[in-house]
């Protein structure tokens, strides 16, 4: 385990340095700069502002100093607005993760519900209905579903602010929205490990030992079933909690995963490099912690070795 | 049931449940909600477009930023309700015979929030912080008009400070080269050029107020470090041991502060060679010229060599000059009439020396800033909102009718419009709404309006491309502008004309009068000053296939082999309208003139650098100006030199028309002239002018005073909002 976790530590360094190459040469390839607008400056303005930002230095001396700067953890500031990139990331993640862990709990409570319910009950009218709500939240893409929920709850109803976040009720329709999305995947996941996990021996033995139907479905079969949705549980967390663009910007929320997107469109070098391997660094440490729960859920994969 | 027929069926469910649930467009006189603002009249929420950039006037561009800078900083003038400049730090102004000298006369009642009162000078210091290289402001372009100031921005100015060889004490000089290299050989090779301005102190230097004590230091910068001068306390030509100099200390974020001269000990390049040649007599302060002398050529001015010793970057080489605390005066090369103009602008709105010196990028946080406007700063959350409260050191509290005013930070049109419906924001930023409501909105709800804007779309050629003028006018004259708006939905201007105003059907009878004008006149014109001054552009050329075709004749006989048969027409991703003109244009230029039109999409960065460096032939554009003045906002993008001339069209005529516009001092004369510039540019046809911008506003029917404007510019705080408005509605407003 501890040689598991070392390995995969120096493997994400790896990855971490590759992510940032690949960032700063891809984006400077780009054609434009963050100081190009609609009203073109003039070249000696130019040449102060690049100056100011090391713009004019040869790339590959750019690259060493951001190179530097990134193993200090110092990514600099940003070239459009005043803040930090480290001010940027630790203002906006936060909304991100909140809006991400809402929308994970939602996910999950009602995916594993949909998923354990339509494979007890296979091929009757509860399975059908509990894939058709996991089928709507997988097809309707969250730029639909978004608006339609606003338009039911926040313009309709007025139950719910229809765009930012103030308090906790402004994360619901959100939260609701992203969620959807992956709550169809986990139920399928959840249904077909069920599905599988209630056909073994072990199962069989269990009833036969008179376990009740409900300690047999989550108790026995839950804990095998489930692992095909741990595995997707890593990529998914990291995908909520690193914000969606498209839900941040529909419903204004302040995350992470907008500034990221803005940042492209800007040409804003260093919160670009600086989130993506934010990002990176936090994807690789979630993959290492799926790996670790994956041991511990499958006693085949941790005496393996 | 199979879950695959099952889809379709509960998404029928969902969309009745929200149909149900009263989707439809709401019924009543206003769109959404009007909440009840009894419990907050003083507070003003405005759905603003986005996220400012920052809230320094000196680097700040765009819009979004301008809605806080503006409250927060005053200026020497400011915009009223019709957008125009009105007297505020300054009570009045004189203007010189040869419209080159503009002299502000200052009261003494402003403050700072630190209780400091605002003088001339911290008016000079804003246009040096604007200019100073180190300051690398995106603005400093807009003061190009003062003397030397593209000079001085661009590190090639110096005055000289004793008599040296031919040169005399007081002499601005242009700097052509440093120890035998030229400024831009020096950029090109990537190395530092040798600066007279720097110095080292042998021991630390304490950074810190003019006159402050040692232990009153914020910065102290260890011996051997560069630092550059940038200001000297006192005449720079006779120096004493009270001289202290204000020096920029280029490491980590950057720290300016005042030291004594005597501590800077160290002169690096005192021995470095200068090659410099004297300014024309149109380019020195402080030297009035005749109108004959204005036009006279200037005297020859050989370059002469200067040791780095004799000559320093010092503000005085610049075209403005503060003779005592309450007077500023501001000199331009050349006759500047829309000078006042600039004076509302951000760019010459004062900052506190103080704060910025000490974070020179962060001071505009909440913690440390220092304002002067109606406004104060205190809160700012990053992508969400600003907070502004009513500043108790404002020297016109009567002016101010909120005590609050929040900015929301929402740069997506679907949910601005759909906060504001749900009571959320008491106005919305213009041009906020999605031009799929607009058709929806428009004329159905008392709260919804659509005003004329300053700015233009056009269709821009890539004029060394297209060299034949015919082939451009052939162009222009296939073009009917007339169905763009029911396409465009959004209650755009239809023009052939360049320059943007207001529809002159839209204009009221003494404007009319003052433009020369009947209503029945086809097109736009701008009022420049209230009641004093119009602008009424020249006609473009419209629709009128018969001339398009013998234009296109004439093109085909002139161009014979390389007469194109097919063009490319190229837009930026990201709105539907771009693609939808686009697609007319295809349609009209193949219809009219029967040429084949691909269309191209870019994303946007890529489509400014492709258009900047001609790298296309025919491209939409759009040019927004920052007040009401052909010459000064609009044509100079015609210019041959200019970095906006995307469509690289450098015409003789037009360049002598627009010189020649430059020495008139009697500005409706001199209107005359810019007026036939604009038709020489027209008439050639580098560009195909399509529509009028138009700003759509929602207000909630409470909102009071908030004026509307060809430039968006309103002063927030002398709005107010009227809690028994409903009383109020079907009689005169109180």
């Amino acid at each position: 385990m501890i040689r598991l976790i070392v390995g995969r530590v120096l493997m994400g360094v790896v990855v971490l340095w590759a992510v940032a190459t690949v960032a700063f040469f891809a984006l400077h390839a780009a054609p434009g700069g963050p100081f190009d607008d609609e009203r073109a400056v003039p070249p000696e303005v130019m040449r102060n502002i690049e100056e100011r930002y090391h713009l004019d230095q040869p790339i590959f001396t750019q690259y060493l100093h951001y190179l530097g700067d990134v193993v200090r953890l110092d990514f600099g500031h940003s070239m459009k607005r005043q803040q930090t990139v480290a001010e940027i990331i630790r203002h906006h993640a936060p909304y991100s993760a909140k809006l991400g862990l809402f929308a994970l709990a939602i996910a999950i409570s009602l995916g594993v519900l949909l998923g354990v319910l339509a494979a007890h009950r296979q091929n009757r009218l509860a399975d059908h209905a509990a894939m058709t709500v996991s089928l709507i939240g997988i097809s309707v893409p969250s730029f639909v579903m978004g608006p339609l929920l606003v338009m039911i709850f926040a313009l309709g109803l007025f139950w719910l602010p229809p765009a930012r976040i103030e308090g906790f009720t402004s994360y619901i329709l959100p939260a609701t929205t992203l969620g959807l999305i992956y709550m169809g995947t986990i139920a399928r996941l959840t249904r077909s490990g069920m599905l599988e996990t209630l056909r073994q021996d072990y199962i069989r033995t269990a009833r036969a030992k008179g376990v009740s139907e409900r300690g047999v479905v989550w108790r026995h079969g839950l804990r095998l079933g489930l692992l095909p949705v741990v595995t997707y549980l890593g990529p998914a967390t990291a995908g909520l909690i690193s914000g969606s663009f498209v839900i941040e910007k529909i419903f204004q929320v302040p995350g992470l995963g907008y500034s990221f997107v803005a940042s492209i469109t800007d040409r804003d070098y260093p919160v670009l490099t600086g989130v993506l391997v934010f990002y990176a660094a936090f994807l690789t440490a979630l993959n290492l912690v799926v790996d670790i729960v994956y041991g511990v859920l499958d006693p085949r994969i941790r005496d393996r070795r | 049931m199979t879950p695959r027929r099952a889809a379709p069926t509960v998404a029928a469910a969902v969309a009745v449940a929200a149909l149900a649930a009263g989707c439809g467009l709401p019924d009543g006189d206003y769109f959404g909600r009007v909440p009840d603002v009894r419990d907050r009249p003083r507070h003003l929420r405005l759905c603003n477009s986005g996220e400012p950039e920052g809230l320094d006037p000196a680097t700040v561009s765009s819009t979004t930023a301008m809605k806080a800078v503006y409250e927060l900083f005053d200026g020497l003038t400011t915009y009223d309700l019709a957008g125009l400049p009105e007297a505020s730090l300054a009570t009045r102004w004189d203007t010189s015979a040869d419209v080159r000298r503009f002299t502000f006369h200052m009261h003494d009642r402003g403050r700072w929030s630190n209780g400091r009162p605002i003088t001339a000078d911290d008016v000079r210091y804003q246009v040096i912080r604007v200019l100073h290289p180190s300051t690398a402001s995106v603005n400093a372009d807009g003061l190009a008009p003062l003397k030397n100031a593209a000079l001085y921005n661009a590190g090639a100015a110096r005055l000289v400070l004793r008599d040296t060889g031919a040169l005399r004490a007081g002499d601005v000089v242009e700097v052509l080269a440093v120890d035998g290299k030229t400024l831009d050989a020096w950029h090109a090779a990537g190395d530092r050029v040798p600066d007279s301005n720097l110095r080292r102190g042998s021991r630390p230097l304490a950074l810190r107020d003019r006159g402050a004590a040692v232990a009153d230091a914020y910065g102290q910068v260890p011996p051997g470090d560069d630092v550059q001068i940038v200001e000297l306390s006192g005449d720079p030509l006779r120096p004493d041991a009270d001289t202290w100099a204000y020096v920029y200390w280029n490491h980590g974020d950057g720290l300016y502060g005042w030291v004594p001269l005597a501590d800077l000990d160290v002169a690096p390049f005192d021995d470095a060679v200068y090659r410099v040649r004297r300014r024309a007599p149109r380019d020195t302060p402080g030297v009035d010229l005749s109108p004959a002398e204005l036009t006279a050529p200037d005297p020859p001015r050989p370059a002469v060599e200067a040791r780095g010793a004799d000559l320093m970057a010092l503000p005085e080489v610049l075209g403005v000059r503060v003779p005592d605390p309450y007077t500023v005066v501001f000199e331009t090369s050349n006759p500047t009439p829309w000078f006042l103009n600039l004076s509302d602008n951000r760019i010459l709105r004062p900052t506190p020396r103080e704060a910025v010196s000490r974070r020179p990028r962060r001071w505009t946080d909440p913690d440390t800033i220092v304002t002067s406007g109606p406004m104060h700063l205190t809160a700012w959350y990053q992508r969400d909102r600003i907070e502004l409260t009513r500043s108790p050191t404002y020297w016109d509290p009567d002016e101010v009718k909120l005590d609050r005013i929040t900015l929301y930070a929402i740069d997506d049109q679907s949910a601005a419009t759909n906060f504001y419906f749900a009571g959320g924001c008491d106005a919305v930023s213009s041009n906020q709404v999605p031009a799929s409501y607009i058709r929806a909105l428009e004329g159905r709800y008392k709260d919804f309006s659509i005003e004329p804007y300053l700015g233009i779309y056009m269709a821009l050629i890539q004029t060394e491309q297209f060299p034949n003028r015919h082939l451009r006018r052939a162009l222009s004259f296939a073009v009917d502008r007339r169905p763009l708006p029911t396409f465009l939905q959004g209650g755009q201007v239809p023009t052939a004309q360049f320059m943007p105003g207001t529809p002159i059907a839209r204009l009221s009878d003494d404007d009319l009068r003052l433009c020369g004008v009947t209503r029945d006149t086809p097109g736009v014109a701008s009022i420049m000053i209230s009641g004093e001054l119009c602008y009424v552009p020249p006609p473009g050329l419209d629709f009128d296939p018969e001339r398009a075709r013998a234009e296109l004749q004439l093109a085909r006989d002139e161009m014979g082999a390389d007469f194109p048969t097919h063009l490319v027409y190229r837009f930026n991703q990201g709105v539907e309208g771009h693609k939808l003109i686009g697609e007319y244009l295809q349609h009209q230029w193949k219809e009219i003139l029967g040429l084949d039109v691909d269309l191209e999409v870019q994303e946007w960065k890529t489509f400014l650098t492709d258009t900047k460096n001609g790298n296309y032939q025919v491209a939409r554009f759009a040019w927004v100006g920052n007040f009401p003045d052909a010459e000064g906002e609009f044509l100079p993008m015609f210019r041959c030199g200019s970095p906006n001339n995307r469509a690289r069209w450098c015409n003789p005529a037009f360049e002598a028309a627009m010189d020649a516009a430059q020495t008139i001092q009697d500005r409706k004369a001199r209107l005359v002239q810019v007026r036939e510039a604009e038709r020489i540019m027209i008439e050639d046809a580098p560009v195909i002018p399509l529509y009028v911008y138009v700003q759509t506003n929602l207000r909630k029917p409470y909102v009071r005073d908030l004026g509307l404007n060809l430039i968006d510019q309103q002063p927030l705080h002398r709005a107010w909002l009227d809690p028994d408005w409903r009383a109020h509605r079907d009689g005169a407003a109180p």
